[in-house]
C-alpha cells in the first residue's frame, strides 16, 4: 500500500517532455556504455593465447573499471 | 508525551505529508509519518541510508525515542546532526548551486543503484557543512517504481538547471531570480532570457527550451480528461531513465561562468594602502579575533569578505566564519578557492548587508531573513562603513545598530573621508556627508557599543576598532 505519492506535481508537460527526451538520450547514451564495456572487456582479457607474457592482469587494470570514466 | 518539552514545527517544514522538521529545546528532530512507512523501512533495509551517510551524501542522523514525535501517526522520530548556518540557493555563487545540483544527481545515482529513487530535487534540501554541499532532507527518498519516470524532473529544472544556465550565458547576478521564485526560476521565464545561441547547445535546448513549450502546451489540457497527460499514462523504462539523468548531469557539468565574471585581474586585491599597511591591519585584526576567541567566540561573520583575506584570519583564529559579500564574482572566486584548498570552517554567501536577504515564502516565515538567521559571536567589518554611510547614504548611528544586532562583538574599520576609496565614492556625487569623521564614528558607534580596543593601521589613516555591544 502507497499512501504517499508524489507531493510535488511533476506536471503533465515535464512527464511527457522527460520522456521524449529520454528515449532520445538513450541512444547516445546505451552507444557510449555499448563502447566503454567492450573496451573494459578488451582490457581485460587481452587477445586471448598471444602474448603470454602480459596476460596477467595488473593492479592498475583490476581497478578500472570505473562506473563513469567521465 | 506529556512530560516533554513543548515543540515547535519548523515553519519550512509543511509541505511533504511524510513527515517534518521540529524542534523541542533547540533540539532539532524529524517526524516520519506512519504513511511513509514502507518507503522508510526500505531507505533503512536497501542499505541507501547508511550509503549516503557513509559517503556524506546525507546529513547523518540517529534515532530519537518515538514519543518525542509532536503529532500523531508517528512511525519513526530521528534527530539530524545541525548544520552551523543555514543558507538558501538565493544566497549562493554560480558553484555553489552547481555543486549542490551535482550533489542531488549523485543522490539520485545512489538511490537508482539500491531500487530507490529521489522524491524531489529542492535546491532548499541542500546545506553547506564543512565547505561541501550535503542533503538534509532524510524523507526524500522512496522505492522506484517500475516503469515511472522521474518525478523530480521539472522541480530540478526549475530549482537548479535554470538558474545555473542563466547564470552561465546570461548574468551571473541572474540567480536572485530564486529569491522571487521559491519554487524555482518558472522555465518559460528562463527560455526567455536565455540567448538564442542556448538553442543550439543540446542540454539547454532540451530541458529548458522544449521542456518550457511542452509545459505551455500542456497546461491547457491538464483539465480534459482524455487528454492522454494524465502522470500515470507516462511511462519510461529504466534504462532511459538512467540516460535522461546521465543527460543532466552532463548539462550541468557543462556550464560554466565566462572567464571575466571570476578571472578579474587584481580584484580581490585592490586596496589603497601598502604592503606594510595590510601587515599591520592583518597583525591588528589577528590580534583582535583571538581577543574574542579567548572570550569564547566561535562563529564571525565577515561582512563584506570580498575574496576572504580576513575570512582566512578569522578561521585560524578558531572560529566558523560566514563570508558574506554583495558581489557574486567575489563570492564565487572565494567558494572555487575554499574548495580548491580544503577549506572547511568558512562559507561564503552573497548577501548585501544593506538590504539583508528577506524572508520569504509562505506567510513569510518559511524561508528566514538573513537577520533572523545572526548567529555570530563578532562581526567583521572592514572597509564596509564607509560603503554603507556614503556609498548607501546610511547614517552612521544606523550602521551601528544593524551590527549590533548582529553579534555581541565588533571588529570594525574606520575609514576617513581623505581615504582614496572614500573618495572614489565622492568622485561622482555631492558630499553631503558632514557627520562623518572620525569623531561623529564614535559618538555614533558609542550609541550601541563601548570601544575595548584600537589600534591605527600603518601607513594610512585609517583606524580598527574591537567593541562589545551595549545590552
Amino acid at each position: 500500500m502507497r499512501l504517499v505519492f508524489a507531493y510535488i506535481d511533476p506536471g503533465a508537460g515535464s512527464l511527457i517532455i522527460q520522456a521524449i527526451i529520454a528515449a532520445m538520450v538513450s541512444i547516445p547514451f546505451f552507444f557510449r556504455n555499448a563502447i566503454r564495456s567492450a573496451f573494459e572487456r578488451f582490457r581485460r582479457k587481452p587477445a586471448d593465447g598471444s602474448g603470454a607474457a602480459n596476460a596477467t592482469i595488473t593492479p592498475e587494470d583490476s581497478g578500472a573499471a570505473p562506473s563513469d570514466p567521465e | 508525551m506529556s512530560d516533554r518539552p513543548a515543540a515547535e514545527r519548523e515553519p519550512g517544514s509543511y509541505r511533504d505529508p511524510s513527515g517534518f522538521v521540529f524542534r523541542r529545546e533547540g533540539v532539532l528532530y524529524r517526524q516520519v509519518n506512519t504513511v511513509f512507512a514502507d518507503d522508510w523501512a526500505a531507505f533503512e533495509s536497501s542499505g541507501l541510508h547508511q550509503a549516503l551517510v557513509g559517503e556524506g551524501v546525507l546529513v547523518a542522523d540517529k534515532p530519537a525515542a518515538i514519543d518525542m514525535a509532536p503529532e500523531q501517526g508517528a512511525v519513526a522520530v530521528i534527530q539530524p546532526d545541525e548544520i552551523g548556518f543555514i543558507s538558501f540557493p538565493y544566497e549562493w555563487s554560480f558553484s555553489q548551486l552547481k555543486d549542490a545540483a551535482l550533489l542531488t544527481l549523485r543522490a539520485q545515482a545512489m538511490a537508482s543503484e539500491r531500487g530507490m529513487t529521489l522524491r524531489d530535487a529542492s535546491g532548499y534540501n541542500v546545506q553547506f557543512r564543512e565547505g561541501r554541499p550535503v542533503l538534509i532532507d532524510t524523507l526524500s527518498f522512496e522505492r522506484a517504481r517500475e516503469g515511472e519516470p522521474w518525478k523530480p524532473y521539472r522541480q530540478f529544472c526549475e530549482h537548479f538547471l535554470a538558474p545555473l544556465a542563466l547564470m552561465a550565458h546570461r548574468d551571473g547576478r541572474l540567480g536572485l531570480l530564486l529569491r522571487t521564485w521559491i519554487d524555482g526560476v518558472p522555465l518559460d521565464l528562463a527560455s526567455e532570457l536565455l540567448p538564442r545561441r542556448t538553442r543550439f547547445s543540446a542540454g539547454i535546448a532540451a530541458h529548458i527550451h522544449l521542456h518550457a513549450r511542452a509545459q505551455q502546451r500542456h497546461a491547457a489540457d491538464a483539465g480534459k480528461p482524455d487528454s492522454g497527460a494524465a502522470p500515470r499514462s507516462v511511462t519510461m523504462s529504466e534504462g532511459r531513465r538512467l540516460a535522461l539523468l546521465d543527460h543532466l548531469r552532463r548539462t550541468v557539468e557543462g556550464l560554466r561562468l565566462p572567464a571575466h565574471g571570476t578571472e578579474w585581474a587584481d580584484y580581490a586585491d585592490q586596496t589603497s594602502y601598502s604592503a606594510a599597511g595590510t601587515a599591520s591591519k592583518e597583525a591588528i585584526v589577528r590580534r583582535m579575533l583571538e581577543a574574542v576567541a579567548a572570550e569564547g567566540g566561535r562563529r564571525a561573520w565577515d561582512v563584506g569578505a570580498n575574496t576572504g583575506r580576513y575570512s582566512a584570519i578569522a578561521a585560524a583564529a578558531g572560529f566558523e566564519v560566514l563570508a558574506a559579500d554583495i558581489d557574486w564574482a567575489a563570492v564565487e572566486r572565494h567558494y572555487l578557492a575554499l574548495r580548491a584548498a580544503g577549506e572547511k570552517r568558512i562559507m561564503p554567501l552573497l548577501a548585501d548587508i544593506a538590504e539583508p536577504s528577506p524572508a520569504i515564502g509562505w506567510a513569510n516565515v518559511e524561508r528566514a531573513s538573513l537577520l533572523e538567521r545572526a548567529n555570530a559571536d563578532v562581526v567583521i567589518a572592514l572597509a564596509l562603513v564607509h560603503h554603507l554611510a556614503i556609498g548607501r547614504n546610511v547614517p552612521l548611528a544606523m550602521v551601528a545598530e544593524l551590527l549590533a544586532r548582529l553579534a555581541p562583538n565588533l571588529v570594525v574599520e574606520w575609514v576617513p573621508k581623505e581615504d582614496p576609496m572614500v573618495q572614489r565614492l565622492l568622485a561622482s556625487r555631492e558630499d553631503i556627508f558632514a557627520d562623518y569623521s572620525a569623531e561623529g564614528f564614535r559618538a555614533a558607534f558609542a550609541r550601541s557599543f563601548e570601544i575595548v580596543d584600537e589600534a591605527p593601521i600603518e601607513d594610512s589613516r585609517r583606524i580598527l576598532f574591537r567593541m562589545r555591544a551595549l545590552s
